[in-house]
């Protein structure tokens, strides 16, 4: 495992040697200023910021700040320690040991112990969060035989890989000694948490902001810079926008701004448009496709479409550039997984046409094949302008696209609990490890209802028998290699099609620092972030 | 001076039926003028307008020929509003002389009713339907026509109620004809008179009613519609404000157009004067 973080540490650093060899000047002139508020525009009021249960960006963006987790993300290390100083799985598989930080306490002055990290893992991660349910699914007991020793034990052999690339999203440590007898689904805490992190939560306004302020107990002298970060609900793109320009907001994140307008804001002096720092948390596009449709059931009929659709055309327009083109279900910034020799479905309308034909599907009098239904998730701008764009696609092969669209609750249901669509599009989140973000698009036998998963009613043994091999395969090396064959697979099967990789966009001010420094920066804790006086 | 007024108004009655002309016409035709399917994603994203002959009013966001969509928008705008405002109409014509023919007691339940409704905005009851009902275009005429009756159905009863004690109604009562012929074949007739004034307001609204559901994402998605366009250009209003000023002009135009021409003829059917 150390050989493993040596490697990725030395492959990491060298590529970003060179960049850090340009920023160096700017970087090194500067001695980070105390104080300031960072203003920061906010979508969404999420009602539980409890992180530990709820893993999603929207709590992060303002939890993660208050509560920590074992390790975060990092550009030079991979993982850079947090509440854990080391870690190291045990060669069996069946125990991960983790050395927690000493002289930590939590906002409220209590000491931070392996009693925290034993209450989160069993109560919390392995009993209440979407993502640590499948991740700590055999964690039967965490030992602790002193207050900075826990050791995680598992009924059956559990990659360390898995568990380490779970570490920055899934293990946000919960105080024991407030929550220990509290109902955690209803607990007061969810919506004022109290953490290890940079910030302590303040207030919560509703309708018009968050504020957390400095934590003066934080375990790293000096941090944090800042004394307030301020999140002020704002919808609106366009008025995100223009409270940029004002300097009435520093920071806007995930893509607030829209695409069209990041041009336009880039040219603006002392604004800068920032397409970094989300690499832990890349979003992509799928076409999920419905295999109960007879036609689509067809694997020649799901290659033609994959033929007819132009992936360049999507990344220039629908997102102006800030994504790449998939090539399967791991996107390349996952450097060590992603495999390159998965085969490839380059835009050949012609060929499109031929599968088509070959599958026993002939143009009619009118030039039509046959009709779907089709069912854009309605969340992003873009998945619904991708919608339209495969309508137009496969209209010119022949295949005619009905699009219907639904709130996303309606949407929600309509696709992974009913069934209702013949194509949707979707778009599920890449999160370090294809075991805790991918896999589940292809894993067959789950139940109706399970959402982002595969309801495509796509269910082949050896799929399967790869998706069991990569969460039980120890070995790194080899566990890797697992995840290459997966990728190889469902391009070979085809059952849905990555579209596009898109990372999200941070446009901020120029005079907030450290934006973007690492690959989770949004959902991370800003302990280092500081405003220029 | 009233003199002047009242020519103003005929004036503006005819213009806003020439313009109306012109628009249902340009619907009738969106297919010759613009042909292939609006939604299709066909030159460089955000062409300026006048810049490409091929795309006199330039493109959106996505390619997508703005003229190309205005057209069509047309076709589904004026005809989602005729189609509305017609079921909001028949629905009031029908509540209404039922109201004003029947009983005290059907009259009170009936009007009841649709007090209720009146209680909700219009706007609001047609989202919640559509919401409901899934969007496309035939159930966005089914909200509308749902949310817009109240108006047509008083204005009716109120006629009934002052019509059915006329002479000629006794008249054909004694000839022993039934109630609900003598209701719509002898009451209804001279009760519609009031009701044309209420054509143009009616058909202008459910245009608006329709643009407003199209902005917010709730029409047929597989139609371009003048509200959906205003939707989709919003965000690049600081750099390509006529995708948002193109379709918005051609609503504010629409509307009056119909709200002059439903003056006008009310106008010259006399209903206005003889009040």
């Amino acid at each position: 495992m150390i050989d493993r973080l040596w490697n990725m540490a030395s492959c990491a650093s060298a590529l970003l040697l060179a960049s850090t060899l340009m920023m160096a000047p700017s970087f090194a002139q500067e001695t980070p200023s105390k104080g300031g508020t960072l203003v920061v525009a906010n979508d969404t009021e999420p009602r539980n910021l409890n992180p530990a249960i709820v893993a999603s960006n929207g709590v992060f963006f303002i939890a993660s700040k208050i509560v920590e987790p074992l390790a975060e993300m990092d550009y030079e290390d991979g993982l850079r320690p947090l509440l854990a100083e080391s870690w190291k799985a045990a060669d069996d598989g069946l125990s991960f040991t983790l050395n927690l930080r000493d002289g930590v306490s939590w906002s409220d002055g209590n000491p931070f112990t392996s009693a925290d990290v034993a209450f989160s893992a069993m109560n919390v991660w392995k009993e209440k969060q979407n993502i640590g349910r499948q991740i700590f699914r055999n964690l039967v007991a965490v030992d602790t035989p002193d207050d900075k020793t826990a050791i995680l034990r598992f009924s059956e052999p559990t990659p360390g890989q898995l568990i380490e690339n779970a570490m920055p999203a899934v293990t946000a440590v919960l105080p024991a000694h407030l929550l220990k007898d509290e109902n955690l689904d209803e607990a007061a805490y969810n919506a004022a948490p109290v953490g290890t992190g940079p910030f302590v939560f303040t207030e919560h306004k509703p309708g018009e902001l968050y504020r957390l302020s400095r934590n003066e107990n934080y375990w790293r002298d000096g941090q944090p810079y800042l004394d307030q970060i301020v999140y002020r609900v704002l919808p609106d793109p366009g008025a995100k926008a223009a409270a940029l320009e004002t300097g009435d907001i520093h920071v806007t994140a995930f893509s607030a701004v829209p695409l069209t307008d990041m041009a336009r804001l880039d040219a603006i002096d002392g604004i800068s448009v920032i397409s970094e720092g989300y690499e832990g948390i890349t979003y992509n596009i799928t076409l999920d496709m419905n295999h109960r449709r007879k036609e689509l059931a067809n694997p020649l009929v799901r290659k033609a479409i994959a033929h007819a659709i132009n992936q360049e055309f999507l990344v220039d327009v629908v997102f102006l550039g800030y994504a790449t083109a998939a090539t399967g279900p791991v996107p390349p910034t996952a450097k060590e997984f992603y495999a390159e020799d998965t085969v490839r479905y380059d835009f050949d309308t012609a060929k499109a046409n031929e599968l088509l034909d070959e599958a026993g599907y002939p143009r009619d009098a009118d030039g039509k094949r046959f009709s779907l239904r089709l069912r854009p998730a309605p969340w992003f701008q873009q998945t619904r302008d991708t919608g339209d764009y495969v309508r137009q696609a496969l209209a010119e092969v022949g295949i005619d696209v009905e699009i219907v669209t639904a709130d996303p609750g309606g949407h929600i249901k309509a696709v992974y609990t009913d069934h209702d669509y013949d194509l949707a599009i979707g778009s599920p989140v890449w999160r370090n490890d294809p075991a805790i973000s991918t896999t589940i698009l292809y894993q067959g036998g789950l139940d109706a209802g399970i959402p982002f998963a595969n309801q495509w009613g796509y269910d082949s043994e050896e799929m399967n028998g790869i998706i069991a091999r990569g969460i039980s395969t120890l070995d790194t090396a080899e566990r890797t290699e697992v995840y290459k064959d997966f990728q190889r697979l469902a391009q070979d099967d085809l059952p849905i099609i990555f579209l596009t990789h898109f990372t999200f966009i941070t446009v901020a001010r120029d005079e907030v620092k450290n934006v973007s420094n690492n690959p989770r920066w949004a959902t991370s804790g800003w302990a280092d972030t500081w405003i220029a006086k | 001076m009233i003199a002047a007024l009242r020519e103003f108004r005929g004036a503006g009655g005819v213009l806003g039926g020439l313009v109306l002309l012109v628009i249902a016409l340009i619907a009738a035709a969106a297919s010759w003028i613009a042909p292939g399917d609006p939604l299709n994603m066909v030159a460089r994203p955000l062409t300026q307008p006048f810049a490409d002959p091929r795309y006199l009013l330039g493109t959106d966001q996505l390619g997508r020929n703005v003229l190309a969509g205005l057209v069509h928008g047309a076709r589904v705008s004026m005809s989602v509003g005729a189609a509305a405002a017609a079921a909001a109409i028949c629905v009031g014509i029908l509540v209404g002389t039922m109201a004003g023919f029947s009983g005290r007691r059907i009259d009170n339940g009936l009007m009841r009713i649709t007090e209720a409704f009146q209680t909700v905005p219009t706007f609001l009851l047609a989202l919640a339907l559509v919401s409901v009902l899934g969007a496309s275009a035939l159930n966005v005429v089914v909200a509308i026509g749902i949310s817009s009756w109240p108006p047509t159905a008083r204005l009716v009863r109120a006629e009934v109620l002052r019509l059915k004690g006329a002479d000629y109604v006794d008249a054909a009562r004694l000839a022993g004809r039934g109630s609900l012929a003598i209701a719509f074949m002898e009451v209804l007739p001279g009760a519609l008179q009031p009701v044309v004034a209420l054509i143009g307001v009616t058909v202008g609204e459910a245009i608006l009613v329709e643009s407003a559901l199209a902005f917010l994402g709730l029409s047929d998605p597989n139609l371009v519609s003048w509200g959906g366009m205003i939707a989709n250009g919003r965000a690049l209003l600081r750099t390509a404000p006529y995708l948002v000023v193109l379709p918005g002009l051609a609503i504010a135009i629409a509307v009056l157009c119909v709200t002059l021409a439903g003056d006008g003829l009310a106008n010259r059917l006399g209903i206005v004067g003889r009040r």
